[in-house]
């Protein structure tokens, strides 16, 4: 399970952060 | 009433998730070639400019939308090969990720096993690297592409000394040989006693990089060992070589931990 959250870490955060900004920006046009 | 008020929570974690995987997916399908890093860097100011949107900094906002409008020609360019790669594969089997039956993966093992004992048996060295979930993309382009359907016969014809190809690696990638004489990075991990050559550095230098398996053959000894995680085993005989390839190659769970219990046993 360690190795899962280990394994290609940047790319796992590079992309959560992605999602995260691209969550917020859409529900904050949607809500306009 | 409490149901909707949960859904309220469980709601935009579902989504954020679900772009999690894409953003995820898109970015592995992108590892491994030269423009990773292009799209890296991309990926970046795409993060700085929906921060500067949502935090409303106008200025920042501006100049990055004028920044990316420009910017679309020069991508177009930076990613016409992975594009046109991209075009290509819809056609292909890779979008749909459709798996190889058992017996091919079976048939490919065999054949890998019986052209490195074949190799071995005449003291010419190889180098088969297996590429699972990561590509092998930027190895390939240092190579030559082939190609072609993987046979014990075409493995041993490239490594056959008078063969143009015969350096480097090759790399398999599904029941194809992509591409041969590729040059693999060479490990520095100082725990290898330097009596270990290059060609088994190079071997475990891909897999410190990547999740591939490599195949190899020693050209002074005629030793058959297999690296994956950044680690090697020597292999006795060509059905134990065929035993640990399965073991590595079949299941995602299964295949890290036969490793390294190989490793520990050894």
């Amino acid at each position: 399970m360690k190795k899962w959250f280990t394994y290609n870490l940047s790319l796992k955060l590079i992309a959560l952060g992605l999602a995260v900004i691209t969550w917020i920006y859409i529900n904050r046009e949607l809500m306009r | 009433m409490s149901f909707f008020w949960i859904w309220d929570f469980i709601k935009p974690a579902l989504e954020i998730s679900i772009l999690w995987v894409f953003f995820y997916h898109v970015l592995v399908f992108f590892e491994g070639t030269r423009a990773f890093q292009v799209f890296r860097g991309i990926s970046y100011l795409l993060i700085l400019f929906l921060g500067a949107q949502i935090l409303g900094l106008d200025i920042l906002s501006w100049l990055l939308t004028k920044f990316f409008a420009i910017s679309i020609i020069a991508l177009l360019i930076i990613f016409q090969p992975e594009l046109r790669q991209g075009l290509a594969r819809l056609g292909q089997q890779h979008l749909f990720n459709i798996a190889l039956e058992e017996s091919e993966i079976v048939a490919i093992i065999e054949e890998v096993a019986a052209a490195a004992y074949k190799l071995a048996r005449q003291k010419v060295g190889c180098l088969i690297a297996i590429e699972r979930e990561t590509k092998l993309q930027a190895y390939i382009e240092s190579g030559l592409e082939i190609d072609a359907k993987i046979s014990a016969e075409l493995i041993q014809s490239i490594f056959l000394v008078p063969s143009p190809l015969h350096d480097g690696g090759i790399i398999l990638r599904s029941n194809r040989i992509i591409a041969a004489s590729c040059l693999f990075p060479l490990s520095d991990n100082p725990s290898f006693s330097k009596i270990i050559g290059t060609r088994h550095r190079a071997a475990i230098g891909i897999t410190e990089h990547t999740d591939a398996v490599v195949v190899m053959v020693s050209e002074q000894s005629a030793e058959v060992s297999v690296a994956a995680d950044g680690r090697f085993i020597p292999v006795a005989s060509q059905e134990r070589l065929v035993a640990t390839l399965r073991d590595l190659l079949f299941t995602e769970t299964k295949k890290k931990k036969s490793f390294l219990s190989e490793i520990n046993k050894a």
